[in-house]
Protein backbone atom coordinates (compact mmCIF):
# COMPACT_ATOMS: atom_id res chain seq x y z
CA UNK A 1 0.00 0.00 0.00
CA UNK A 2 1.55 3.14 -1.22
CA UNK A 3 1.86 6.10 1.38
CA UNK A 4 0.05 9.27 1.94
CA UNK A 5 0.78 12.33 0.60
CA UNK A 6 -1.15 14.56 2.42
CA UNK A 7 0.95 17.17 4.21
CA UNK A 8 0.38 20.71 5.70
CA UNK A 9 -0.41 24.00 3.46
CA UNK A 10 2.39 25.51 5.50
CA UNK A 11 4.75 22.68 4.99
CA UNK A 12 3.64 22.31 1.21
CA UNK A 13 5.48 25.79 0.72
CA UNK A 14 8.54 25.21 3.32
CA UNK A 15 9.18 22.01 1.14
CA UNK A 16 8.60 23.28 -2.38
CA UNK A 17 9.46 26.65 -2.68
CA UNK A 18 12.30 29.03 -2.38
CA UNK A 19 13.19 32.55 -3.68
CA UNK A 20 13.68 33.26 -6.80
CA UNK A 21 12.13 30.18 -8.07
CA UNK A 22 9.92 30.03 -11.56
CA UNK A 23 6.00 29.58 -9.84
CA UNK A 24 3.25 28.02 -11.64
CA UNK A 25 -0.13 27.87 -10.42
CA UNK A 26 -3.03 26.05 -12.39
CA UNK A 27 -5.50 26.10 -13.70
CA UNK A 28 -4.88 30.22 -12.82
CA UNK A 29 -8.60 31.06 -14.66
CA UNK A 30 -9.39 34.23 -13.38
CA UNK A 31 -12.49 33.68 -11.48
CA UNK A 32 -12.68 30.40 -11.44
CA UNK A 33 -10.23 26.98 -10.20
CA UNK A 34 -7.22 28.58 -8.45
CA UNK A 35 -4.83 27.63 -5.93
CA UNK A 36 -5.42 30.78 -4.13
CA UNK A 37 -4.47 29.89 -0.54
CA UNK A 38 -1.12 28.26 -1.28
CA UNK A 39 -0.23 32.26 -2.62
CA UNK A 40 -1.71 33.43 0.97
CA UNK A 41 0.90 30.59 2.29
CA UNK A 42 3.88 32.11 -0.38
CA UNK A 43 3.12 35.76 1.76
CA UNK A 44 3.37 33.80 4.84
CA UNK A 45 6.84 32.64 4.83
CA UNK A 46 7.88 35.69 2.89
CA UNK A 47 8.72 34.46 -0.48
CA UNK A 48 10.42 36.81 -2.60
CA UNK A 49 11.49 37.39 -6.47
CA UNK A 50 9.23 34.84 -7.69
CA UNK A 51 8.91 34.11 -11.87
CA UNK A 52 5.54 33.55 -11.83
CA UNK A 53 4.14 31.56 -14.74
CA UNK A 54 0.31 31.86 -14.91
CA UNK A 55 -1.70 30.79 -17.53
CA UNK A 56 -3.80 33.71 -16.75
CA UNK A 57 -4.02 35.54 -13.78
CA UNK A 58 -6.30 35.01 -10.85
CA UNK A 59 -6.87 36.57 -7.95
CA UNK A 60 -3.28 34.96 -6.39
CA UNK A 61 -1.08 36.33 -8.88
CA UNK A 62 -2.68 39.91 -8.30
CA UNK A 63 -2.00 39.39 -4.24
CA UNK A 64 1.66 38.06 -5.04
CA UNK A 65 1.97 41.01 -7.29
CA UNK A 66 0.52 43.41 -5.07
CA UNK A 67 2.99 42.84 -2.22
CA UNK A 68 5.98 42.40 -4.43
CA UNK A 69 6.91 38.85 -4.19
CA UNK A 70 6.93 38.83 -8.21
CA UNK A 71 9.40 40.11 -10.12
CA UNK A 72 9.10 38.19 -13.79
CA UNK A 73 5.57 36.96 -14.86
CA UNK A 74 4.33 35.29 -17.83
CA UNK A 75 0.66 35.31 -18.67
CA UNK A 76 -1.97 34.71 -21.32
CA UNK A 77 -4.23 36.97 -19.78
CA UNK A 78 -3.56 39.84 -16.96
CA UNK A 79 -7.54 41.06 -15.96
CA UNK A 80 -10.02 39.50 -13.91
CA UNK A 81 -12.65 38.90 -16.90
CA UNK A 82 -16.06 40.46 -15.55
CA UNK A 83 -14.84 41.78 -12.08
CA UNK A 84 -12.57 44.28 -14.13
CA UNK A 85 -8.41 44.92 -14.28
CA UNK A 86 -6.44 43.09 -11.33
CA UNK A 87 -5.23 46.14 -9.50
CA UNK A 88 -2.32 44.60 -7.61
CA UNK A 89 -0.73 43.42 -10.84
CA UNK A 90 -1.30 46.57 -12.94
CA UNK A 91 0.14 48.51 -10.31
CA UNK A 92 3.17 46.33 -10.56
CA UNK A 93 3.89 46.32 -13.67
CA UNK A 94 2.82 50.28 -13.89
CA UNK A 95 5.53 51.08 -11.61
CA UNK A 96 7.79 48.19 -13.28
CA UNK A 97 8.24 46.20 -10.05
CA UNK A 98 7.27 43.43 -12.34
CA UNK A 99 8.26 42.75 -15.97
CA UNK A 100 4.89 41.03 -17.44
CA UNK A 101 6.04 38.78 -20.70
CA UNK A 102 2.54 38.76 -22.85
CA UNK A 103 1.16 35.92 -24.50
CA UNK A 104 -2.59 34.41 -25.12
CA UNK A 105 -4.75 31.82 -23.77
CA UNK A 106 -3.86 29.06 -26.08
CA UNK A 107 -0.03 29.79 -26.54
CA UNK A 108 0.59 29.57 -22.57
CA UNK A 109 -1.23 25.85 -22.87
CA UNK A 110 0.99 25.08 -25.91
CA UNK A 111 4.22 26.29 -23.77
CA UNK A 112 3.22 23.65 -20.89
CA UNK A 113 2.63 21.07 -23.84
CA UNK A 114 6.09 21.50 -25.38
CA UNK A 115 7.72 21.46 -22.12
CA UNK A 116 5.32 18.23 -21.18
CA UNK A 117 6.39 16.64 -23.93
CA UNK A 118 10.23 17.68 -24.21
CA UNK A 119 9.97 19.80 -27.60
CA UNK A 120 12.67 22.31 -28.76
CA UNK A 121 9.68 24.57 -29.72
CA UNK A 122 6.55 24.46 -30.55
CA UNK A 123 5.22 25.77 -33.56
CA UNK A 124 3.38 29.12 -33.39
CA UNK A 125 0.12 30.00 -35.76
CA UNK A 126 -1.13 32.30 -32.91
CA UNK A 127 0.23 35.21 -31.55
CA UNK A 128 2.83 35.97 -34.81
CA UNK A 129 1.89 38.82 -36.75
CA UNK A 130 1.31 40.96 -33.56
CA UNK A 131 3.25 42.93 -31.32
CA UNK A 132 2.91 39.51 -28.72
CA UNK A 133 5.55 38.55 -31.13
CA UNK A 134 7.36 42.32 -32.02
CA UNK A 135 7.37 43.20 -28.36
CA UNK A 136 9.21 41.06 -25.61
CA UNK A 137 9.48 42.66 -21.37
CA UNK A 138 11.80 40.32 -21.01
CA UNK A 139 14.56 41.26 -24.11
CA UNK A 140 13.06 44.95 -24.27
CA UNK A 141 15.98 46.13 -26.47
CA UNK A 142 14.63 44.95 -30.09
CA UNK A 143 11.71 45.57 -32.17
CA UNK A 144 10.85 43.69 -33.82
CA UNK A 145 11.55 41.26 -31.38
CA UNK A 146 12.60 37.92 -32.57
CA UNK A 147 14.07 36.31 -29.10
CA UNK A 148 10.68 35.50 -27.85
CA UNK A 149 8.91 34.42 -30.40
CA UNK A 150 11.62 33.55 -33.06
CA UNK A 151 10.64 32.23 -36.73
CA UNK A 152 11.58 29.02 -38.73
CA UNK A 153 10.71 28.05 -42.01
CA UNK A 154 8.21 25.13 -42.06
CA UNK A 155 10.21 22.38 -43.73
CA UNK A 156 7.29 20.92 -45.36
CA UNK A 157 5.46 23.94 -46.34
CA UNK A 158 8.28 26.34 -47.16
CA UNK A 159 6.46 28.82 -45.19
CA UNK A 160 8.00 30.68 -42.30
CA UNK A 161 6.26 30.32 -39.21
CA UNK A 162 6.44 31.46 -35.18
CA UNK A 163 8.17 28.94 -32.22
CA UNK A 164 7.28 29.33 -28.80
CA UNK A 165 9.72 28.33 -26.05
CA UNK A 166 8.45 25.75 -24.07
CA UNK A 167 7.57 26.18 -20.50
CA UNK A 168 9.12 23.68 -17.57
CA UNK A 169 8.43 25.34 -14.38
CA UNK A 170 9.92 23.95 -10.97
CA UNK A 171 6.35 24.06 -9.21
CA UNK A 172 3.24 24.11 -10.34
CA UNK A 173 1.10 24.01 -7.30
CA UNK A 174 -2.51 22.97 -8.70
CA UNK A 175 -6.36 23.59 -7.10
CA UNK A 176 -8.19 20.17 -7.98
CA UNK A 177 -12.00 19.43 -6.71
CA UNK A 178 -10.84 15.97 -5.43
CA UNK A 179 -7.85 14.29 -4.63
CA UNK A 180 -7.29 10.98 -2.81
CA UNK A 181 -4.43 10.72 -0.36
CA UNK A 182 -2.10 9.38 -2.99
CA UNK A 183 -2.32 11.96 -5.40
CA UNK A 184 -4.78 11.25 -8.07
CA UNK A 185 -6.64 14.03 -8.65
CA UNK A 186 -10.30 14.65 -10.28
CA UNK A 187 -11.35 17.84 -11.69
CA UNK A 188 -14.71 19.49 -12.11
CA UNK A 189 -15.99 21.73 -14.86
CA UNK A 190 -13.17 23.39 -17.64
CA UNK A 191 -9.45 21.42 -16.88
CA UNK A 192 -7.98 24.78 -18.80
CA UNK A 193 -4.12 23.92 -18.82
CA UNK A 194 -3.65 21.54 -15.68
CA UNK A 195 -3.29 18.51 -17.69
CA UNK A 196 -0.56 20.33 -19.74
CA UNK A 197 1.08 21.79 -16.82
CA UNK A 198 0.88 19.02 -14.53
CA UNK A 199 3.11 17.26 -17.00
CA UNK A 200 5.42 20.54 -17.70
CA UNK A 201 6.15 21.08 -14.20
CA UNK A 202 9.24 19.80 -12.76
CA UNK A 203 7.59 19.01 -9.27
CA UNK A 204 3.42 19.12 -8.88
CA UNK A 205 1.50 19.55 -5.34
CA UNK A 206 -2.20 19.37 -5.32
CA UNK A 207 -4.37 21.61 -3.32
CA UNK A 208 -7.45 19.86 -3.12
CA UNK A 209 -11.08 21.15 -2.21
CA UNK A 210 -11.61 17.80 -0.45
CA UNK A 211 -10.14 14.66 -0.36
CA UNK A 212 -12.01 11.08 -1.56
CA UNK A 213 -10.87 7.35 -0.51
CA UNK A 214 -9.13 5.91 -3.65
CA UNK A 215 -11.86 3.74 -4.43
CA UNK A 216 -13.73 6.89 -5.90
CA UNK A 217 -10.40 6.77 -8.57
CA UNK A 218 -10.83 3.31 -9.53
CA UNK A 219 -14.89 3.79 -9.99
CA UNK A 220 -14.03 6.92 -12.39
CA UNK A 221 -10.51 6.38 -13.49
CA UNK A 222 -11.33 8.09 -17.07
CA UNK A 223 -11.55 11.00 -15.40
CA UNK A 224 -8.28 10.99 -13.14
CA UNK A 225 -6.33 13.26 -15.50
CA UNK A 226 -3.81 14.02 -12.50
CA UNK A 227 -2.27 10.32 -11.85
CA UNK A 228 -0.12 10.21 -8.05
CA UNK A 229 3.00 9.08 -10.20
CA UNK A 230 3.46 12.13 -10.95
CA UNK A 231 2.03 14.40 -8.00
CA UNK A 232 4.66 14.92 -5.05
CA UNK A 233 2.18 15.76 -2.13
CA UNK A 234 -1.23 16.49 -1.50
CA UNK A 235 -2.72 19.61 0.43
CA UNK A 236 -6.69 19.50 1.79
CA UNK A 237 -7.87 22.67 1.91
CA UNK A 238 -11.60 23.61 1.60
CA UNK A 239 -12.61 26.63 0.19
CA UNK A 240 -9.07 26.54 -1.54
CA UNK A 241 -9.37 28.72 -4.55
CA UNK A 242 -11.66 31.59 -2.30
CA UNK A 243 -12.87 33.87 -3.39
CA UNK A 244 -12.84 32.79 -6.68
CA UNK A 245 -15.47 29.59 -7.49
CA UNK A 246 -14.68 25.68 -8.21
CA UNK A 247 -17.64 24.02 -10.29
CA UNK A 248 -19.64 21.43 -8.14
CA UNK A 249 -17.68 22.82 -4.36
CA UNK A 250 -18.84 26.47 -4.75
CA UNK A 251 -20.07 29.84 -6.38
CA UNK A 252 -17.00 32.96 -6.95
CA UNK A 253 -17.51 35.65 -3.47
CA UNK A 254 -18.80 38.24 -5.52
CA UNK A 255 -18.44 40.82 -2.80
CA UNK A 256 -15.20 39.74 -1.65
CA UNK A 257 -13.79 39.70 -5.48
CA UNK A 258 -14.10 43.30 -5.66
CA UNK A 259 -12.93 44.24 -1.66
CA UNK A 260 -10.02 42.21 -2.38
CA UNK A 261 -9.21 43.80 -5.91
CA UNK A 262 -10.22 47.30 -4.10
CA UNK A 263 -7.95 46.95 -1.22
CA UNK A 264 -5.01 45.65 -3.89
CA UNK A 265 -4.87 49.04 -5.97
CA UNK A 266 -3.06 51.06 -3.64
CA UNK A 267 -0.05 49.70 -0.96
CA UNK A 268 -2.02 50.76 2.35
CA UNK A 269 -5.10 48.58 1.27
CA UNK A 270 -2.54 45.86 0.46
CA UNK A 271 -0.92 45.34 3.80
CA UNK A 272 -4.71 46.35 5.53
CA UNK A 273 -5.82 42.92 3.18
CA UNK A 274 -2.58 40.67 4.09
CA UNK A 275 -3.12 41.79 7.52
CA UNK A 276 -6.72 40.54 7.78
CA UNK A 277 -6.86 37.65 4.89
CA UNK A 278 -3.32 36.27 4.70
CA UNK A 279 -2.27 36.52 8.54
CA UNK A 280 -6.12 36.30 9.43
CA UNK A 281 -5.91 32.43 9.94
CA UNK A 282 -4.50 29.66 11.83
CA UNK A 283 -5.46 26.54 10.07
CA UNK A 284 -8.30 25.14 8.16
CA UNK A 285 -10.98 25.88 11.11
CA UNK A 286 -9.83 29.78 11.27
CA UNK A 287 -9.69 30.32 7.68
CA UNK A 288 -13.48 28.87 7.58
CA UNK A 289 -14.05 31.73 9.96
CA UNK A 290 -12.32 34.14 8.46
CA UNK A 291 -14.25 33.94 5.08
CA UNK A 292 -17.72 33.49 7.68
CA UNK A 293 -19.58 30.50 8.17
CA UNK A 294 -22.54 31.58 6.55
CA UNK A 295 -20.90 33.18 3.42
CA UNK A 296 -18.98 29.60 3.28
CA UNK A 297 -22.58 28.34 3.49
CA UNK A 298 -24.34 30.64 1.03
CA UNK A 299 -21.73 29.65 -1.63
CA UNK A 300 -21.51 26.05 -0.98
CA UNK A 301 -25.56 26.13 -2.25
CA UNK A 302 -24.39 26.38 -5.82
CA UNK A 303 -26.02 25.19 -8.60
CA UNK A 304 -23.62 22.93 -10.12
CA UNK A 305 -23.78 20.96 -6.56
CA UNK A 306 -25.12 18.11 -8.54
CA UNK A 307 -21.98 18.12 -10.33
CA UNK A 308 -20.21 16.52 -7.16
CA UNK A 309 -23.07 13.93 -6.42
CA UNK A 310 -21.41 11.23 -8.07
CA UNK A 311 -18.97 11.23 -5.88
CA UNK A 312 -20.15 12.02 -2.32
CA UNK A 313 -20.01 8.42 -1.26
CA UNK A 314 -16.01 8.69 -1.09
CA UNK A 315 -15.82 12.11 0.34
CA UNK A 316 -13.48 11.20 3.37
CA UNK A 317 -15.00 13.85 5.81
CA UNK A 318 -11.92 14.96 7.82
CA UNK A 319 -9.50 15.18 4.78
CA UNK A 320 -8.09 11.84 5.43
CA UNK A 321 -5.78 13.26 7.79
CA UNK A 322 -7.17 10.19 10.16
CA UNK A 323 -6.97 7.43 7.49
CA UNK B 1 -40.09 52.03 -33.66
CA UNK B 2 -39.84 49.44 -30.75
CA UNK B 3 -42.62 49.99 -28.83
CA UNK B 4 -39.83 49.43 -25.72
CA UNK B 5 -37.07 51.55 -24.21
CA UNK B 6 -33.83 50.17 -24.95
CA UNK B 7 -30.29 51.28 -23.94
CA UNK B 8 -27.30 51.96 -26.59
CA UNK B 9 -25.21 48.68 -25.17
CA UNK B 10 -28.93 46.55 -25.84
CA UNK B 11 -28.51 47.40 -29.24
CA UNK B 12 -25.01 46.61 -29.69
CA UNK B 13 -25.29 43.17 -28.57
CA UNK B 14 -28.66 42.28 -30.65
CA UNK B 15 -26.62 43.87 -33.63
CA UNK B 16 -23.73 41.56 -32.91
CA UNK B 17 -26.37 38.73 -32.42
CA UNK B 18 -28.00 39.10 -35.71
CA UNK B 19 -24.55 38.62 -37.43
CA UNK B 20 -24.29 34.94 -36.23
CA UNK B 21 -26.23 32.28 -38.34
CA UNK B 22 -27.86 29.37 -37.02
CA UNK B 23 -25.52 26.17 -36.79
CA UNK B 24 -22.11 28.26 -36.45
CA UNK B 25 -19.15 26.84 -34.81
CA UNK B 26 -18.97 29.56 -32.45
CA UNK B 27 -17.23 30.99 -29.65
CA UNK B 28 -17.96 33.80 -27.22
CA UNK B 29 -15.54 35.75 -25.21
CA UNK B 30 -16.43 36.87 -21.84
CA UNK B 31 -18.64 39.65 -20.45
CA UNK B 32 -21.12 41.55 -23.32
CA UNK B 33 -19.45 39.27 -25.88
CA UNK B 34 -20.84 36.48 -24.49
CA UNK B 35 -24.23 37.83 -24.01
CA UNK B 36 -24.72 38.99 -27.75
CA UNK B 37 -23.74 35.44 -28.82
CA UNK B 38 -26.47 33.49 -26.27
CA UNK B 39 -28.58 36.34 -26.96
CA UNK B 40 -28.11 35.02 -31.32
CA UNK B 41 -28.46 31.04 -29.86
CA UNK B 42 -32.16 31.98 -27.28
CA UNK B 43 -33.51 34.34 -30.88
CA UNK B 44 -32.49 33.16 -33.95
CA UNK B 45 -29.87 30.70 -34.04
CA UNK B 46 -31.10 27.81 -32.00
CA UNK B 47 -28.65 25.32 -33.32
CA UNK B 48 -25.83 27.54 -33.08
CA UNK B 49 -22.72 25.26 -31.79
CA UNK B 50 -21.48 27.35 -28.92
CA UNK B 51 -18.44 27.18 -26.81
CA UNK B 52 -16.56 29.13 -24.35
CA UNK B 53 -12.42 28.92 -24.68
CA UNK B 54 -12.16 27.40 -21.69
CA UNK B 55 -13.68 24.07 -23.44
CA UNK B 56 -17.20 24.56 -21.47
CA UNK B 57 -19.90 22.91 -24.39
CA UNK B 58 -23.60 22.68 -24.82
CA UNK B 59 -23.75 25.42 -21.61
CA UNK B 60 -25.96 28.46 -21.88
CA UNK B 61 -25.72 30.74 -18.87
CA UNK B 62 -27.78 30.25 -15.62
CA UNK B 63 -28.60 33.46 -13.47
CA UNK B 64 -27.42 36.63 -15.41
CA UNK B 65 -23.78 37.37 -16.85
CA UNK B 66 -21.47 35.02 -16.39
CA UNK B 67 -18.14 36.52 -14.30
CA UNK B 68 -15.61 34.44 -16.58
CA UNK B 69 -15.60 31.90 -19.12
CA UNK B 70 -15.41 29.30 -16.34
CA UNK B 71 -18.08 30.55 -13.91
CA UNK B 72 -20.30 28.48 -12.34
CA UNK B 73 -23.21 30.76 -13.89
CA UNK B 74 -21.76 28.57 -17.43
CA UNK B 75 -20.71 25.42 -15.75
CA UNK B 76 -24.24 24.45 -14.93
CA UNK B 77 -25.96 22.72 -17.50
CA UNK B 78 -22.73 21.77 -20.10
CA UNK B 79 -22.24 19.21 -21.70
CA UNK B 80 -19.09 18.51 -21.95
CA UNK B 81 -16.02 20.15 -20.10
CA UNK B 82 -12.52 19.80 -21.71
CA UNK B 83 -9.69 22.50 -21.80
CA UNK B 84 -8.31 25.53 -23.46
CA UNK B 85 -5.92 24.04 -26.37
CA UNK B 86 -9.10 21.83 -27.24
CA UNK B 87 -11.04 24.76 -27.54
CA UNK B 88 -8.92 27.47 -28.67
CA UNK B 89 -6.63 25.18 -30.56
CA UNK B 90 -8.27 22.31 -32.02
CA UNK B 91 -11.46 24.09 -32.63
CA UNK B 92 -10.54 27.84 -33.43
CA UNK B 93 -6.93 28.25 -34.31
CA UNK B 94 -7.34 25.16 -36.55
CA UNK B 95 -9.68 26.86 -38.65
CA UNK B 96 -12.54 24.95 -38.02
CA UNK B 97 -14.52 27.51 -35.97
CA UNK B 98 -16.71 29.89 -38.35
CA UNK B 99 -17.07 33.02 -36.16
CA UNK B 100 -15.88 34.48 -32.58
CA UNK B 101 -16.94 37.62 -31.05
CA UNK B 102 -14.37 39.81 -28.83
CA UNK B 103 -13.98 42.71 -27.37
CA UNK B 104 -11.46 46.01 -27.53
CA UNK B 105 -10.33 48.53 -25.60
CA UNK B 106 -8.94 50.14 -28.70
CA UNK B 107 -9.79 49.31 -32.63
CA UNK B 108 -8.13 51.14 -35.46
CA UNK B 109 -8.83 51.62 -38.84
CA UNK B 110 -8.14 48.17 -39.88
CA UNK B 111 -9.31 46.15 -37.53
CA UNK B 112 -6.96 45.60 -35.37
CA UNK B 113 -7.27 45.88 -31.66
CA UNK B 114 -5.39 46.33 -28.32
CA UNK B 115 -6.53 45.39 -24.86
CA UNK B 116 -2.73 45.05 -23.68
CA UNK B 117 -1.94 48.94 -22.82
CA UNK B 118 -2.28 52.56 -23.13
CA UNK B 119 1.29 54.22 -23.23
CA UNK B 120 1.80 58.18 -23.52
CA UNK B 121 2.81 58.52 -27.61
CA UNK B 122 4.66 55.80 -29.63
CA UNK B 123 6.00 52.89 -27.05
CA UNK B 124 9.46 53.38 -29.04
CA UNK B 125 12.71 50.99 -30.04
CA UNK B 126 12.92 49.84 -26.59
CA UNK B 127 9.92 48.04 -25.03
CA UNK B 128 8.85 49.60 -21.48
CA UNK B 129 5.57 49.41 -19.37
CA UNK B 130 2.56 51.28 -20.09
CA UNK B 131 1.32 54.55 -18.62
CA UNK B 132 -2.34 52.14 -18.03
CA UNK B 133 -2.01 47.97 -18.10
CA UNK B 134 -4.88 46.30 -19.20
CA UNK B 135 -6.05 42.76 -19.34
CA UNK B 136 -3.84 41.68 -22.20
CA UNK B 137 -4.77 39.28 -25.15
CA UNK B 138 -6.55 36.27 -23.30
CA UNK B 139 -7.89 34.46 -26.36
CA UNK B 140 -8.75 36.89 -28.74
CA UNK B 141 -5.61 36.96 -30.58
CA UNK B 142 -6.37 33.52 -31.09
CA UNK B 143 -9.78 33.93 -32.06
CA UNK B 144 -8.61 36.91 -34.44
CA UNK B 145 -5.98 34.60 -35.89
CA UNK B 146 -8.27 31.43 -36.34
CA UNK B 147 -11.83 31.95 -36.57
CA UNK B 148 -13.23 32.31 -40.33
CA UNK B 149 -15.06 35.67 -39.17
CA UNK B 150 -14.52 37.59 -36.17
CA UNK B 151 -16.74 40.11 -34.74
CA UNK B 152 -15.33 42.92 -32.47
CA UNK B 153 -17.92 44.76 -29.92
CA UNK B 154 -16.70 47.78 -28.87
CA UNK B 155 -18.74 51.08 -27.17
CA UNK B 156 -18.14 54.22 -29.84
CA UNK B 157 -15.55 56.56 -28.27
CA UNK B 158 -13.01 58.54 -29.59
CA UNK B 159 -9.97 57.22 -27.19
CA UNK B 160 -11.39 53.80 -28.22
CA UNK B 161 -11.28 54.48 -32.28
CA UNK B 162 -7.47 55.60 -33.26
CA UNK B 163 -6.10 55.79 -36.62
CA UNK B 164 -3.33 53.17 -35.36
CA UNK B 165 -3.31 51.06 -32.14
CA UNK B 166 0.00 51.47 -30.15
CA UNK B 167 0.04 47.64 -29.54
CA UNK B 168 -1.55 44.95 -31.68
CA UNK B 169 -2.90 42.26 -28.96
CA UNK B 170 -5.42 41.22 -31.73
CA UNK B 171 -4.64 41.20 -35.49
CA UNK B 172 -6.77 42.77 -37.79
CA UNK B 173 -5.90 43.27 -41.39
CA UNK B 174 -2.61 44.75 -40.14
CA UNK B 175 -1.33 47.57 -42.58
CA UNK B 176 -4.31 46.84 -45.03
CA UNK B 177 -4.60 45.24 -48.35
CA UNK B 178 -3.48 41.47 -48.31
CA UNK B 179 -0.69 42.61 -45.51
CA UNK B 180 -2.63 39.58 -43.44
CA UNK B 181 -1.81 36.82 -45.74
CA UNK B 182 1.47 37.44 -45.28
CA UNK B 183 1.17 34.99 -41.56
CA UNK B 184 -0.77 32.53 -43.35
CA UNK B 185 -3.66 32.61 -40.58
CA UNK B 186 -6.66 30.20 -41.32
CA UNK B 187 -9.27 32.98 -39.91
CA UNK B 188 -10.61 35.67 -42.23
CA UNK B 189 -10.25 38.68 -40.12
CA UNK B 190 -12.94 41.15 -38.68
CA UNK B 191 -16.05 40.48 -40.88
CA UNK B 192 -17.50 43.91 -38.95
CA UNK B 193 -16.57 46.55 -35.93
CA UNK B 194 -20.22 46.54 -33.76
CA UNK B 195 -20.58 49.78 -31.81
CA UNK B 196 -22.58 51.26 -29.24
CA UNK B 197 -23.51 53.82 -32.49
CA UNK B 198 -23.52 51.59 -35.61
CA UNK B 199 -21.38 48.81 -37.65
CA UNK B 200 -18.26 48.82 -39.38
CA UNK B 201 -17.48 46.79 -42.40
CA UNK B 202 -13.89 46.19 -44.39
CA UNK B 203 -13.48 47.65 -47.97
CA UNK B 204 -12.99 44.40 -50.15
CA UNK B 205 -9.50 46.06 -50.88
CA UNK B 206 -8.07 47.85 -48.65
CA UNK B 207 -9.57 46.31 -45.77
CA UNK B 208 -10.10 49.89 -44.03
CA UNK B 209 -13.19 49.92 -41.96
CA UNK B 210 -15.99 52.16 -43.21
CA UNK B 211 -19.31 53.42 -42.35
CA UNK B 212 -21.85 50.42 -42.65
CA UNK B 213 -24.74 51.42 -40.84
CA UNK B 214 -26.63 53.54 -38.17
CA UNK B 215 -28.70 52.95 -35.14
CA UNK B 216 -31.90 54.82 -34.87
CA UNK B 217 -30.40 56.74 -32.17
CA UNK B 218 -27.22 57.73 -34.07
CA UNK B 219 -26.21 59.45 -37.13
CA UNK B 220 -23.36 59.36 -39.63
CA UNK B 221 -21.98 63.22 -38.09
CA UNK B 222 -22.11 61.49 -34.45
CA UNK B 223 -19.98 58.25 -35.48
CA UNK B 224 -17.55 60.29 -37.54
CA UNK B 225 -17.08 62.66 -34.71
CA UNK B 226 -16.33 59.81 -32.09
CA UNK B 227 -13.75 57.91 -34.72
CA UNK B 228 -10.36 58.87 -34.69
CA UNK B 229 -10.09 58.67 -38.46
CA UNK B 230 -11.33 60.00 -41.34
CA UNK B 231 -14.28 57.82 -41.85
CA UNK B 232 -15.66 57.13 -44.92
CA UNK B 233 -19.24 55.96 -45.57
CA UNK B 234 -19.71 53.19 -47.10
CA UNK B 235 -22.22 53.69 -50.81
CA UNK B 236 -24.72 50.86 -49.27
CA UNK B 237 -24.66 52.35 -45.92
CA UNK B 238 -28.24 52.28 -44.08
CA UNK B 239 -30.14 52.80 -40.73
CA UNK B 240 -29.84 49.15 -38.58
CA UNK B 241 -33.82 48.16 -37.71
CA UNK B 242 -34.65 48.72 -34.41
CA UNK B 243 -34.91 45.25 -31.70
CA UNK B 244 -38.24 43.70 -32.34
CA UNK B 245 -39.74 43.10 -29.00
CA UNK B 246 -38.84 39.26 -29.30
CA UNK B 247 -35.53 40.47 -29.90
CA UNK B 248 -35.17 42.48 -26.48
CA UNK B 249 -37.40 39.69 -24.76
CA UNK B 250 -35.03 36.69 -26.03
CA UNK B 251 -31.91 39.49 -24.88
CA UNK B 252 -33.00 40.13 -21.16
CA UNK B 253 -33.70 36.19 -20.53
CA UNK B 254 -30.12 35.90 -21.41
CA UNK B 255 -28.84 39.50 -19.26
CA UNK B 256 -30.64 38.14 -16.03
CA UNK B 257 -28.86 40.28 -14.42
CA UNK B 258 -29.26 43.56 -16.79
CA UNK B 259 -25.54 44.04 -17.77
CA UNK B 260 -26.71 46.06 -20.69
CA UNK B 261 -28.95 47.64 -19.64
CA UNK B 262 -26.73 49.55 -17.07
CA UNK B 263 -26.35 53.31 -18.54
CA UNK B 264 -22.96 54.80 -18.43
Amino acid sequence: MPDSKLITLSEAVARFTWDGMQYASGAALPVGSDAIVFGRELLRQQRRDLHAVFHCNSQQLNLLAAMGAVTRAECGFSGLEVFGFANGLRRAVETDRLVLEDYSNLSMPLRLLGGALGWPFVPATVNIGSDIQDRSAFAPGHYPSREKIPTVVDPFSGRTIGVFRPLTPDLAAIHVTLADPLGNAIMLGTEWSRFELSRAAKKVVLIADAIVDTGCMRQFPNLVRIPDIIVEAVVHWPFAAWPQGSPGMYDIDEAHMTLMNRALATEAGTEAYVRDYVHGFRDIASYLDMIGRETCARLSGTATGFLLDPYRQWLLPDGGMLA
Amino acid sequence: MSAQDYTRQEMMAIATGREIRDGELAIFGVGLAMLAGYFAQAHHAPRVRAMTEGGVYGATPVGGLPWGIECNRISTNATSFTNAIDALGCLVASGRCDVGIIGAAQVDRFGNVNTTGIWDGRIGETYRPPKTRLTGAGGANDIACGAKRTLIMVAHEPKRFVDKVTYISSPGYLEGGDARSRYGFPGGGPAAIITTLGILRPHAETREFMLDAWFAFSDVAEIKANTGWDLKLSPEAAIVPEPTDAELAALRRVDETGALRKRS
